[in-house]
């Protein structure tokens, strides 16, 4: 039997004082707190120690308080947080979704590209269409470029046995060469003044409008994206036949469920959610679709999704999490001179405590009972299972 | 790796560079055109044979590595940093092997202990070393303003770098002609060898490998070691043999071109280093492309190894059998 | 019950930060003085006698629709500002400091104007494209006077940021201003005036006929200028002279211009080629091309290096790097600080000097002539009956 720790587990608790959402969420932020706390050694490591006031220590704890303050201290900093937070949510949902079918899903950042891509297209090439058509137009577009895309390794994998860690992570390079292509070449800005590789901006049709000054309607899109994906995969069949395929795909084979097309539409769906993020950047944030807005949310959304156990809200509390510290980490860069590189080690921190929960369990004595935890197969090796 | 496919690579690189030859600008002798183009080709490929060769080892040991970029990331940066601090190319070179182990050891802590899945282990590393390399470079490396030890020096062939036209492929420099080495000596050491035999065993079937004795946790930590040296190795390559300097983000990929080209090479050293050597080839295509003049968009050279890859594993082009316990943590009964 | 409380415990601790974010205000000053990097670039010397004014744009910017006026840049003052103390602040591209070159020098521009006017100026280095706008309100919110932006990249950003306020002032270097702004200068060069005089330089001491260029990107107008004349500038010495330029496309902006392993590859495959010059226009990946030829010096290969005089910032390349075509970034930049300080500030397009740096160990090897012929050509550009003919962008596609 293979282990795999991603399931809910429980802690053994004489008292009963404690609600089990609680008791779920326990792992998570013991390990994000041992993570912060290790963080804080290699920033102490890498600052004033000794010399510094109260040996060094404080500099860590300024640095801290200008992340979180950065994150979350202002009006200014939530809503920046939230705006930072909402491709991390669709990303981290397709990432989840696809774990929940049996699938490593290392594609987001190509399917994300993909659908920005497509956004794009749609946005500033057609003129004249009003925004009730053209908005949803232009998050179709997104869409359909991410179902594509993610559609590809699916395929593949069912078809012939190609481990999609590797055909995601290579369509990942394909679609980066691929916008670049597009960016610097046939839809770069004809503008003289422009000379960035991006596409023309889009119509003013095209975008998502704001909810409050500098928060686009794109935060509410993740949420019920999020709500919508707790009902798809918990309240539908097609949902529960992907949920089933992931627990145990031979078993599901047995029961009669198509395996085969239930990875490419899993697969499919993830790849859509992540064009999604794409596209909600391209209407909402930058108007247009730039060469590298996307970097880095490939390994980002992997994080955020195992941070959350693959559940819709674990991802959009992990999205916000991680939003917020990428987002405080200017500030703490500016009081402390500190490099947001951090957030990346910690961010490896918190995913290596979540994976080996062994080690939070040992550190803090948190006992587990047996037969509680869910899990989620993953395919083995490259080829075919 | 069958033979087959083995020819298919060579031709195909010979057909790169007789593309490269016949493209070029007419002022230049075609030999020359063709010597240049495969000295790049080697330049190109050297990283990458070494990570492929790595993921080798941890692979037919039954341990998925998708980690192969950190690793060597994390190496460059351990490498030059033990360089320029003791002035030593030596210590640098010790401590760039050292640091691709000790990010190996991590990998085969958390995979073979503690049973995490491979991939997510894998990622664990690369993010790790994204972040930690690029957080010590901007808060320790830059403000220390250290003087790197220089690079290493080149070894030319004795009487073969002498040639008139094919003398610069044969001056190279050690990691470069290490590379070549590893990829003969894991040839026999994997198929020619007790020890290989081991390790294959533990990656086909390791319930059977157990209950003849074999201990899969020990083969498989010692693989991925080992593997994880010689990707310290490649890492090394970067930053004490190619340029003086670390970058963040040295690697810039490599890793998992390296990836690529091993399952590409069906799991064989010689394989993936005529794979690595493709990877090479279409490289210095684009560069020479464009030296010519000729408007090749270099994206759509960019695209080729990894387009190679999916086609490989979609098994137009044979199949890609990986070894047959690759990822699936072993439990003791 | 132990166990729960202690699990309550540790809840509270992550939730302790939280309400640190939440009490807001001030944070404690760090302690830490900041101490931004030194730039090892010391002020880099025109070969050829540069003018000390800056100079004036020529009235017609091609592809602009309005004209810009450009001042001419009064002369440095000492720094007589009585005005309280001004804040600078400066933005980086997310090449980072300790690029050697372009980022470096204009942070030393800024130390410089800082230095003299009793001040400690504060850097922020962009990590992720989508924080320029976030980077530079970081500045705006807390009250800086002047912020330089550096690199073309953060045009966009730049200007918007200067129109919503327009009580700060911006300094854009190679940001071309297509409307004056009064709030914000560009600071711009005419490097495919440099790069002619390194093609002129090139095409006169390569014995071979084959030149070549290690460029980082097309689609950046300072880099393409740079190849474009060095082309112009060695055709004009030999018409059938080879130039061959390739630029770092393949990969995205965040390693262009930081790859040196790229370049030294591709430098050595035209020095196996025969090339034997080789300007490296491209940041750090440019600064491999310069290692590559290093490498080759048996051959007699030279190299020519970009932004700065590089033979003080690559040392390793000083037996072959016979000069640079160089963009005096930080007079430039502390000029137009000072200018803040005075009062003098002018919105819209400032011209900044361009030329070669010194030769340094290879000054031997250039001959009288060539160098008297260099000195008249840079005249000839500055006052305009030379032109390069080199537009100032490559062409749409």
């Amino acid at each position: 039997m293979r282990h795999f720790p991603f399931g809910v587990s429980g802690v053994v608790m004489n008292a009963q004082g404690l609600l089990r959402p609680v008791r779920a969420a326990l792992l998570p932020l013991l390990s994000i707190l041992t993570a912060l706390i290790v963080g804080g050694v290699i920033i102490w490591l890498a600052g004033p120690k000794l010399n510094g006031d109260w040996l060094g220590v404080k500099f860590v704890l300024d640095g801290y308080a200008g992340l979180f303050q950065g994150a979350f201290g202002s009006q200014k900093a939530i809503i920046s947080t939230l705006v930072r937070a909402t491709p991390y949510i669709f990303a981290g949902l397709a990432v989840a979704l696809a774990f929940r079918c049996g699938l490593f899903n290392i594609g987001a950042e190509g399917q994300l590209a993909l659908g920005a891509l497509f956004a794009g297209g749609v946005g500033f090439s057609l003129h004249g269409l009003p925004p009730l058509i053209h908005l949803p137009l232009t998050l179709l577009a997104g869409m359909l470029g991410g179902f594509l895309w993610g559609m590809i390794p699916g395929i593949l994998k069912a078809r012939t046995g190609a481990h999609e860690v590797i055909t995601t992570i290579m369509l990942n390079y394909i679609a980066a060469q691929l916008t670049g292509y597009l960016l610097n070449g046939p839809w770069k800005d004809p503008n003289p003044n422009n000379v960035t590789a991006q596409t023309p901006k889009i119509a003013e049709a095209a975008h998502l409008p704001l909810l409050l000054p500098g928060l686009h309607w794109g935060v509410i899109l993740a949420f019920l994206a999020a709500i919508a994906v707790w009902f798809f995969l918990w309240k539908t069949t097609w949902g529960f036949e992907i949920r089933t395929v992931g627990a145990n795909a031979a078993a599901a084979r047995c029961a009669g469920i198509n395996v085969s097309r239930n990875i490419v539409l899993a697969m499919g769906l993830s790849g859509m959610l992540a064009g999604l993020a794409g596209a909600v950047q391209v209407a909402g944030v930058n108007y247009r679709t730039i060469l590298g807005f996307n970097a880095g949310y490939g390994f980002d959304s992997i994080a955020i999704a195992l941070l959350g156990r693959n559940t819709p809200l674990g991802v959009v509390l992990s999205a916000l999490l991680f939003g917020g510290l990428r987002n405080g980490a200017t500030l703490m860069q500016f009081r402390t001179q500190i490099s947001s590189d951090i957030i990346s080690v910690i961010q490896a921190l918190i995913l290596i405590f979540i994976a080996a929960e062994q080690i939070i369990r040992w550190i803090y004595r948190v006992r587990v009972p047996s037969g509680l935890s869910e899990q989620v197969t993953l395919s083995k090796g490259w080829g075919k299972s | 790796m069958t033979r087959g496919r083995f020819l298919f690579i060579i031709a195909t690189i010979i057909g790169l560079i007789a593309v490269a030859v016949l493209l070029r600008t007419k002022d230049v002798p075609p030999e020359i055109v063709a010597a240049s183009v495969l000295a790049t080709t080697l330049r190109f490929a050297t990283p990458i044979t070494l990570g492929a060769i790595a993921g080798l080892y941890c692979e037919r040991s039954g341990v998925v590595n998708i980690a192969i970029e950190g690793m060597m990331l994390a190496a460059a940066f351990g490498a030059w940093s033990a360089a320029a601090v003791t002035q030593s190319l030596a210590i640098g070179l010790l401590a760039g092997i050292l640091t691709g182990m000790l990010m190996g050891l991590l990998h085969a802590w958390l995979s073979v202990t503690f049973r995490v899945d491979q991939i997510v282990s894998g990622t664990v590393i690369n993010i790790l070393a994204i972040g930690l390399t690029g957080f010590l470079d901007s808060q320790v490396l830059s403000k220390a303003h250290l003087n790197s030890a220089g690079l290493l020096p080149q070894l030319p062939i004795p009487v073969l770098s002498e040639l008139p036209v094919l003398g610069p492929i044969f001056r190279q420099q050690p990691i470069a002609w290490v590379s070549v080495i590893v990829v003969v000596i894991s040839h026999y050491v994997l198929f020619y060898t007790r020890w290989g035999l081991r390790t294959r065993a533990v990656g086909e079937n390791p319930r059977a490998a157990d209950t003849v004795g074999i201990s899969v946790r020990k083969m498989r930590y010692a693989n991925v070691l080992i593997g994880a040296g010689i990707a310290g190795l490649g890492g090394a390559y970067f930053t004490l043999e190619a340029v003086p300097s670390f970058e963040i983000l040295i690697t810039n990929g490599r890793g998992f071109i390296a990836l690529a080209a091993m399952i590409f090479g069906g799991w064989t050293p010689f394989g993936a280093w005529a794979a690595a050597l493709l990877f090479g080839a279409a490289n210095a295509l684009q560069i020479n492309a464009q030296q010519f003049g000729i408007p090749i968009p270099s994206q759509f050279v960019g695209m080729f190894p990894y387009l190679l890859t999916i086609i490989i594993l979609a098994g137009v082009i044979g199949r890609a059998v990986p070894p047959a316990a690759d990822g699936v943590p072993y439990e003791t009964e | 019950m132990r166990k729960s409380l202690y699990a309550m415990l540790l809840l509270f601790a992550l939730v302790l930060p939280l309400l640190a974010a939440c009490g807001g205000g001030t944070a404690a000053q760090p302690t830490a003085a900041v101490a931004p990097p030194t730039a090892a670039v010391e002020a880099p010397t025109a070969m050829v006698e540069a003018p000390t004014a800056m100079v004036e744009a020529p009235t017609a910017a091609p592809e602009a629709t309005a004209a810009p006026e450009a001042t001419a840049m009064p002369e440095a003052t000492a720094a007589t500002s009585g005005t309280g103390t001004i804040k600078i602040g400066m933005v980086t591209d997310i090449a980072k400091l300790g690029d050697k070159g372009f980022n470096d020098s204009a942070w030393e521009g800024v130390q410089q104007a800082a230095k003299a006017l009793g001040v400690e100026p504060k850097v922020i280095e962009t990590t992720d494209p989508n924080d320029y706008q976030k980077n530079l309100d970081q500045f705006i919110s807390e009250g800086y006077n002047v912020i330089v932006t550096v690199g073309f990249n953060l045009q966009e950003a730049t200007v918007a940021a200067a129109k919503a306020n327009p009580d700060i002032k911006f300094i854009g270097v190679d940001q071309a201003q297509t409307d004056v702004i009064p709030n914000l200068a560009g600071l711009i060069f005419n490097e495919d005036q440099a790069g002619y005089l390194a093609g002129v330089l090139a095409a006169s001491v390569s014995k071979s006929g084959k030149i070549g260029a290690i460029l980082g990107t097309d689609a950046v107008p300072a880099v393409w200028r740079f190849g474009e004349g060095y082309r112009a500038g060695a055709i004009s010495i030999k018409p059938d002279i080879s130039v061959q330029t390739v630029y770092h496309n393949d990969v995205g902006f965040d390693k262009t211009f930081s790859d040196p392993e790229w370049g030294k590859t591709t430098a050595l495959s035209m020095i196996d080629q025969g090339v034997d010059v080789v300007f490296g226009a491209g940041g750090r990946t440019g600064n491999g091309a310069l290692l590559a030829a290093a490498d080759r010096k048996d051959k007699g290969v030279y190299a020519i290096g970009v932004d700065t005089d590089q033979y003080l910032t690559v040392p390793e390349a000083k037996a072959v790097l016979i000069t640079s075509a160089v963009k005096i970034i930080p007079d430039g930049v502390a000029k137009l600080i000072q200018t803040v300080a005075d009062g003098t500030f002018k919105g819209g397009n400032n011209f900044g000097t361009v030329g070669l740096a010194p030769f340094h160990d290879l000054d031997s090897q250039v001959p009288a002539d060539l160098k008297t012929k260099l000195t008249d050509i840079q005249k000839q550009l500055l006052d305009g009956t030379l032109k390069t003919n080199v537009p100032a962008a490559k062409p749409g596609s």
